[in-house]
């Protein structure tokens, strides 16, 4: 059995001719949850885009697979039925299909008016897709459509853009709720956020710091945001790469001593290959 | 050919064959013809010296208002049959009435053409709604001719739906709005391959605080239309809004959006818009993102284009028509 929802290797993606991801490498394990910090225009967004392999974005190197499954000839839906679920950060408004019906559209068994009321759209089940709604209840929607779908992977981008603290947390409770409907076979997500406010009730596994298009460093997620909110994005790498550095000397400081050591040249000439 | 059945379960309504009410009524006759001159064109024309005169009367007393709608039909059931139709409609002061007619051709007949004349008569503070949907022959010629006269405070709501093919539809139907007054044209066309179709509706804003709304909803899967409106505007506090949308599916057919306002007073509110293109690949994406295959997506969207919500419509008669749109197999055409 497979360990692993999603495997991304070596991944570039272009828009228009425009690369925007440079090389990526990312495993998300089965039950795990990745966060994704970076300022705006990074890459993100795309990111999510190209494992949904939406139109507009051509991976030119690398692979994504999904629970094993290369997604490279796959058509949007075939990779949603895979077990991915994505909740947009700008949904379209759709005129003249209601939510009702696109819930129906895509789950016809599943009786979702617990979830309803809990994201309090009772008033907007019989309204069409998007038109009119709020920040929030943009949010609101783009997780009852989650429940509808049921995924084994959830991306969603910026839970919190655009909303007022009372929805987040409305929002991160759906959230944790869906990530944890079945104790025993936890869910997998990969979330992107901009002020951590979901961190308060989601708890990360991993985070990442996405800069230009590429990871560039990986740690606990909650320790990422502290720092973020010190220094911002770039200093933080520098911080907290140097500060990963420092901690595993001290974790391993015969390995640290003995790098000291083979600086030397008598060291070096008594020995060709380090011990360790 | 005979009008077979003639019957009213209400004593609010009279519905009589329009030979027998012309007889039965020595001022109808001044009405015919009055807001279609039988010279208007060569079809008009032909309608009127048929030696066949076929068509209803109907109309709704004043003070009473019937809910359910009346239903009307006119089926051509042999080949390269000309159906000639002259219907009156007459809806006196204070009373409200929802017709509902379908038109079609039988299996078997696939050729024929259709001349209908439809004369409205809207009294003071009377509603009217008609709805006509249509479902011909891919041989069949269409030229429906109707106008309404909406008196004072009155309010006449025409809503047309064409879903499958035909050869060829023309109409124009007209609304005289005098003051007060509301005057509605919806309409839903599904245009098929082989299919044309020029539809327009025009509302003539006779009286002070006139109001009009048109608004089209076409889709072409191969076929042609042209999709015309038009709001004139001449008295005073007179408004109009016109919203003609089209959808194109494929790399055949056009759609033609014509909208026109003309208005000759300062205190005159007309506005259109209109759009033509293909279906959105957001949208498209944004569906297909919830594991919704492309297909029923495109499907989805399609059919929540041709969705109207027609406020003046009473609820079931709005349910039977979306009804009727969702039943359509669009789906099987894409």
């Amino acid at each position: 059995m497979e360990t692993h929802i999603l495997d991304i290797a070596g991944l570039h993606v272009s828009v228009a001719d425009k690369e925007i991801i440079k090389g990526i490498d990312l495993t998300i394990k089965k039950g795990e949850v990745h966060l994704l910090f970076g300022p705006n225009g990074s890459g993100k967004s795309t990111l999510l885009s190209a494992i949904m392999q939406l139109p507009g974005y051509t991976v030119t190197a690398g692979n994504i697979r999904i629970d094993g499954t290369d997604t490279k000839s796959l058509t949007t839906d075939a990779v949603a039925n895979l077990g991915v679920g994505i909740s947009f950060q700008h949904p379209p408004k759709i005129p003249g299909i209601t939510l009702k019906r696109f819930l129906q559209a895509i789950n016809r068994s599943t009786d979702l008016a617990q979830e309803v009321i809990e994201l309090d759209l009772e008033a907007f089940i019989e309204r069409d897709i998007n038109v009119g709604f709020s920040g929030g209840e943009l949010k609101r929607a783009e997780i009852l459509k989650l429940y509808a779908q049921n995924p084994d992977l959830i991306l969603i981008d910026e839970p919190e853009s655009g909303v007022d603290i009372e929805n987040i947390a409305v929002i991160s409770k759906a959230i944790n709720k869906i990530l944890r409907i079945n104790t025993l076979n936890k869910k997998s997500a990969l979330i992107i956020t901009h002020t951590g406010h979901i961190l308060n009730a989601i708890e990360g596994d991993v985070g990442h710091i996405f800069i230009d298009g590429k990871i560039v460093y990986t740690g606990d997620p909650a320790t990422i945001m502290e720092s973020i909110k010190k220094r911002g994005y770039k200093e933080s790498v520098v911080f907290l790469q140097a500060e990963k550095e420092r901690e595993w000397d001290e974790k391993h400081w015969i390995q640290g001593l003995w790098k000291r050591l083979k600086t030397l040249p008598l060291v070096r000439q008594a020995t060709n290959q380090p011990p360790f | 050919m005979e009008v077979i059945d003639a019957y009213s379960a209400s004593e609010a309504i009279e519905i009589l064959p329009i030979k027998a009410a012309l007889e039965k009524y020595g001022w109808l006759e001044e009405l015919s013809f009055s807001l279609i001159p039988s010279d208007k064109d060569k079809y008009v024309k032909e309608v009127a010296d048929s030696p066949e005169l076929l068509g209803y009367f109907i109309r709704i007393k004043a003070g009473e208002k019937v809910l359910l709608p009346i239903q009307t039909c006119y089926l051509i059931n042999s080949n390269n049959f000309t159906q000639h139709t002259h219907n009156i409609i007459i809806a006196e002061e204070n009373s409200e009435i929802h017709l509902i007619s379908g038109c079609t051709s039988s299996a078997h007949a696939l050729s024929g053409r259709h001349l209908g004349i439809t004369e409205y008569f809207i009294k003071e503070n009377a509603v009217v709604t008609s709805t006509m949907i249509h479902s011909w022959g891919k041989e069949v010629e269409v030229y429906p001719r109707s106008a309404a006269h909406v008196g004072k405070n009155g309010k006449f709501v025409s809503s047309y739906i064409a879903l499958s093919s035909v050869k060829r539809l023309q109409m124009d139907p007209l609304a005289i709005i005098e003051e007060g007054g509301l005057g509605e044209f919806y309409s839903v066309i599904y245009a098929h391959e082989g299919s044309y179709f020029d539809v327009g509706s025009t509302a003539l804003l006779n009286g002070n605080n006139a109001s009009s709304q048109i608004v089209s909803r076409v889709v072409s899967n191969g076929g042609d239309v042209v999709t015309r409106g038009k709001i004139i505007g001449q008295k005073p506090g007179g408004r109009g809004s016109m919203a003609c949308n089209g959808l194109l599916l494929s790399e055949k057919g056009f759609i033609h959006a014509i909208p026109e306002l003309l208005g000759n007073d300062p205190a005159l509110e007309l506005s259109h818009e209109a759009s033509v293109g293909m279906i959105s690949k957001e949208e498209l994406a944004y569906l297909m993102a919830s594991g919704i295959d492309e297909e029923r997506a495109r499907s989805l969207i399609i059919e929540g284009f041709l969705d109207l919500h027609i406020p003046s419509l009473p609820d079931y008669l709005q349910r039977q028509i979306n009804a009727i749109i969702k039943q359509t197999k669009l789906s099987d055409t894409l």
